[in-house]
């Protein structure tokens, strides 16, 4: 399975759900009273340039269990949700201080601090009241729900990306593996798990995705910085956090070992899901996606 | 200089409430504890078991019990909505919203563990409340749990609390705010969670749609009434009487009920909310309704 991988037409799959998925977001979030509080919310889950790498996970991981993606909606719409309160939290002036995010002012530059506090706070449970009322009951039963919730809400909580985003502003040695693990790590393992529950997937089949997801999540944030230090070396050199690269922390090199290592892992797990034949081949290609960057996502696939 | 003359009744509401707010401390106490990162769970920990007077957690808990269910089957959800009400108060409490340095006669949480550690144990207390609802409910079915989720994350966001906070703060300092935004205000700061907590103890309970609809209405008024009280108290009582700022509704310029209407016409007004919400409860059995009766008694009569 591993070798039709290379010749799956990721971008277009990619592409075409990143439509379906933009407008379900969109209409997820009518503006009405008070009007500030929904631009805001918003602004920051419709940005363009996302791209929606988590509901595409998890829509992925639920069709490999042959689950529909009707199923899955609802859930893949609400992790942009929890994911974009997330960073409008993180970017506020008294955490990581970005005034920009996806080359747009971020959202407390647009609308205010006190504005970005309540969108995410706002963010969090529209999240959790998407996926309950608007699940189709008849696809996902109702204690899988309650898994799905319980996954979202620990991944975000006080031991996932909160615990991230802490250990971020602490710093500390070795800081940089365990925040990558927290804020990364923590959304491609919720994704992935999140698509196996929707499906009723077996608990073991629940934990092979977990380490899956977590791998390809930590695997994209390594290449990230590989990326993000070459081109410093080209004098693009207008980051401010010292000690939050991978490649500055520990070197190029052990840092390509480490996205090799990760990379083998991802794919090890999804051998054990042999026995669902083609229907993987999306997840394995994300993990080559994830290195080699092959092709930019945008709606139209080009 | 008490709000209103209280009745008297045979329940004896002291008793029953110490009893319920111990049971409730007990099992907040147990849903958090400390583990890494440590200073996170400090944070959680040092506003949610901060005292308060679990108002929520009860009305939960009697609602629940009112249509037949018991205790141990609320607990979860009466747990899950103080989490959340603690969640809107630390964040409400921040220097770029209220900007309050006391609270429950305590130094705020940013003032305690600066404002990043702030937002982050208000963001971690919001999750986890759906994470305890969701994994911790017992003797419930997960129909009802999946009802009580989309209550509960109805009353916290753009339609509820958080609508409420920035009516609120854009109300600051205008000059025609008027009954009809007051009561919008009011209503979704707090009313919207007081109901939360009475429907999520009706479902629990196993109480039936029409039960359910009825406490929602007794819940509205009694949140409602909850508020008037607490502009009234803003202006009649000191600091160390309320245990947070007091007069700075007034420091603020914010608009209040007894601004609006005095203080006399408040009190009637916050009379007639009471009655409103016993009625509601009329149908119901008297005895088991003797708790929230007294509850509501106790919003209407409290003296902080």
């Amino acid at each position: 399975t591993r070798s039709k991988a290379a010749n799956f037409d990721l971008m277009t799959y990619w592409a075409s759900l990143m439509v379906q998925i933009n407008q379900k977001l969109n209409e997820a979030i009518p503006v009405q009273y008070p009007p500030q509080i929904y631009e805001a919310m918003r602004y920051s889950v419709l940005a363009k340039g996302a791209k929606r790498a988590p509901p595409v996970m998890c829509i992925a991981s639920c069709e490999l269990f042959g689950g529909s993606r009707l199923a899955a909606f609802p859930t893949a719409c609400a992790l942009e949700m929890v994911h974009a309160a997330s960073l409008i939290h993180d970017d506020l002036p008294c955490m990581d201080d970005s005034p920009s995010r996806r080359g747009r002012p971020s959202n407390h530059t647009v609308y205010g601090v006190d504005m970005a506090i309540l969108a995410g706070d706002a963010l969090f449970p529209l999240g959790f009241r998407h996926i309950v009322s608007h699940t189709p009951p008849d696809l996902v039963p109702e204690t899988n729900l309650l898994r799905v919730i319980a996954e979202i809400a620990r991944s975000v909580g006080s031991t996932g990306m909160a615990a991230g985003q802490f250990l971020d502003l602490e710093g500390g040695p070795n800081a940089v593996g365990f925040i990558q693990d927290k804020k990364y790590g923590e959304m491609g393992e919720c994704s992935a798990v999140c698509g196996g529950l929707l499906a009723g997937a077996e608990d073991d089949e629940i934990e092979r995705l977990r380490r899956y997801g977590r791998a390809v999540g930590v695997l994209y944030a390594v290449v990230d910085d590989i990326l993000e230090e070459s081109l410093k070396a080209k004098g693009d050199n207008d980051r401010k956090k010292k000690g939050k690269n991978y490649v500055e922390v520990y070197g190029i090199e052990k840092a390509e070992e480490v996205a090799e290592e990760l990379r083998e892992k991802a794919k090890q797990e999804l051998d054990g899901f042999e026995k669902y034949g083609e229907r993987v081949v999306p997840l394995y290609s994300f993990v080559d996606y994830a290195i080699d960057r092959s092709f930019a996502i945008d709606e139209t696939g080009r | 200089a008490i709000v209103l003359d209280k009745p008297t009744t045979t329940f004896d509401f002291t008793a029953y409430m110490l009893q319920k707010a111990d049971k409730v401390n007990k099992a907040l106490d147990a849903a958090i504890p400390m583990k890494e990162p440590h200073k996170i769970h400090e944070a959680m920990r040092y506003s949610l078991l901060a005292g308060g007077k679990r108002v929520r957690p009860l009305l939960c808990i009697a609602a629940c019990e009112l249509v037949g269910g018991d205790e141990e089957t609320a607990l979860a959800a009466a747990c899950a909505v103080e989490m959340i009400h603690t969640m809107s108060l630390i964040h409400d409490d921040l220097p770029c919203m209220d900007n309050d340095d006391l609270r429950r006669g305590k130094p705020t949480n940013h003032k305690v563990f600066g404002e990043d550690v702030a937002i982050l144990a208000g963001d971690a207390l919001l999750a986890f409340a759906f994470e305890h609802i969701a994994v911790s409910s017992k003797g419930v079915s997960p129909a009802r749990i999946v009802r009580a989720i989309a209550e509960l994350a109805k009353s916290v966001g753009s339609e509820g609390l958080v609508a409420g906070q920035i009516v609120d703060t854009h109300s600051e300092g205008l000059s025609d705010v008027g009954l009809e935004r007051l009561e919008y205000i009011h209503v979704h700061k707090t009313a919207v969670l007081l109901e939360a907590a009475v429907v999520l103890g009706g479902l629990m309970g196993g109480g039936k749609d029409d039960e359910v609809e009825k406490l929602r209405l007794f819940a509205r008024s009694i949140g409602l009434l909850f508020q008037v009280v607490d502009d009234i108290l803003d202006v009649t009582k000191s600091s160390e009487q309320l245990g947070k700022t007091a007069g700075k509704d007034l420091v603020a310029d914010k608009v209040t009920y007894p601004k609006l209407l005095g203080i006399e016409k408040s009190k009637e007004f916050a009379h007639k909310l009471n009655q409103d919400a016993l009625q509601y409860l009329s149908g119901f059995d008297e005895e088991k309704a003797a708790p929230l009766v007294a509850l509501a008694n106790f919003i209407a009569y409290r003296q902080n």
